[in-house]
């Protein structure tokens, strides 16, 4: 099976996909940070990152600065929402095994027909965008934490 | 090497001129934007690369260069109901103006010029 094929199957299931992890960061005992917050605040950006992770998927490339805008706009979000570092983190890994668990699912039901290696190499394209997506944060919640870098107040309507 | 101040001018430079960006779009100036966006986009990809070397820091945070702003985003930089939905015109301006999607024009950089597109 082709990266494409395959992204384009995850596409078609982003709704299912993001419905899920909603289910289990709310349903999650260790993350507090969304309690206030609506399904959309919540949904947030996470559709537009595993749009962002299909496009990688599609053309096997492993995600750079230039690619991983999504997830830095998720960042952005989350501090000015008030969520915690910590649950950031939380909802990240949350999404991570969603999707590597997706994965296996199409190949479960026969919907994919992938091969190790390419089930590594989709795994790995994955775990990279997550893991620059936390390390952004750590980054900045640190520096937030120090009172390096300071917030700036919501801008009245222009 | 470059020094802290410098690094928070450049972001405060990418800020301000983002947020100039998305006032003309929230307007409908569309003309010369996907110009403009390009040079925001190298901008900020410098910013990013420097932050993420280590060394520097955020005094405040760069503004998210998402090529789909949500409505979240957009009204926390403080634009209305009105301006949201015409900055949300902009991509569909760019698909017909240039044939391609805004992260195509990037990929490209084969865009219709500035002055071309403000000859129509």
């Amino acid at each position: 099976m082709s990266y494409s094929a395959l992204a384009d199957l995850i596409r078609s299931n982003i709704g299912s996909i993001v419905q899920k992890w909603r289910s289990v960061v709310r349903n999650d005992d260790g993350i507090h940070s969304d309690e206030n917050l609506s399904t959309r605040e919540l949904t947030d950006h996470i559709p537009q990152i595993i749009e962002q992770i299909c496009e990688l998927i599609s053309l096997d490339e492993e995600p750079s600065i230039a690619t991983t805008y999504e997830a830095r706009a998720s960042v952005y979000m989350r501090v000015h929402q008030g969520y915690s570092g910590r649950d950031l983190i939380g909802e990240l890994s949350l999404l991570r095994m969603i999707l590597l668990r997706e994965i296996v699912t199409y190949g479960l039901e026969k919907l994919t027909v992938l091969g190790l290696e390419q089930y590594f190499r989709v795994s790995q394209i994955i775990n990279l965008y997550i893991d620059l997506e936390m390390r952004y944060a750590i980054s900045v919640y640190a520096d937030l934490a120090a009172g390096r870098t300071k917030l700036e107040e919501p801008r009245s309507e222009s | 090497m470059i020094s802290q101040k410098q690094f928070d001018k450049f972001v405060e430079d990418y800020n301000e001129d983002y947020l100039l960006l998305l006032q003309r779009a929230s307007t409908r100036h569309y003309e010369c934007l996907i110009s403009s966006f390009l040079i925001l986009t190298d901008l900020y990809n410098v910013i990013s690369t420097l932050y993420d070397n280590g060394g520097l820091t955020y005094a405040k945070l760069p503004y998210p260069l998402s090529f789909r702003a949500d409505e979240q985003l957009l009204a926390q930089l403080g634009f209305d109901k009105e301006g949201i939905e015409n900055i949300h015109g902009f991509l569909p301006y760019v698909k017909e103006t240039q044939g391609m999607e805004l992260e195509e024009c990037v990929a490209s950089e084969e865009i219709t010029s500035c002055a071309r597109t403000s000859l129509r």
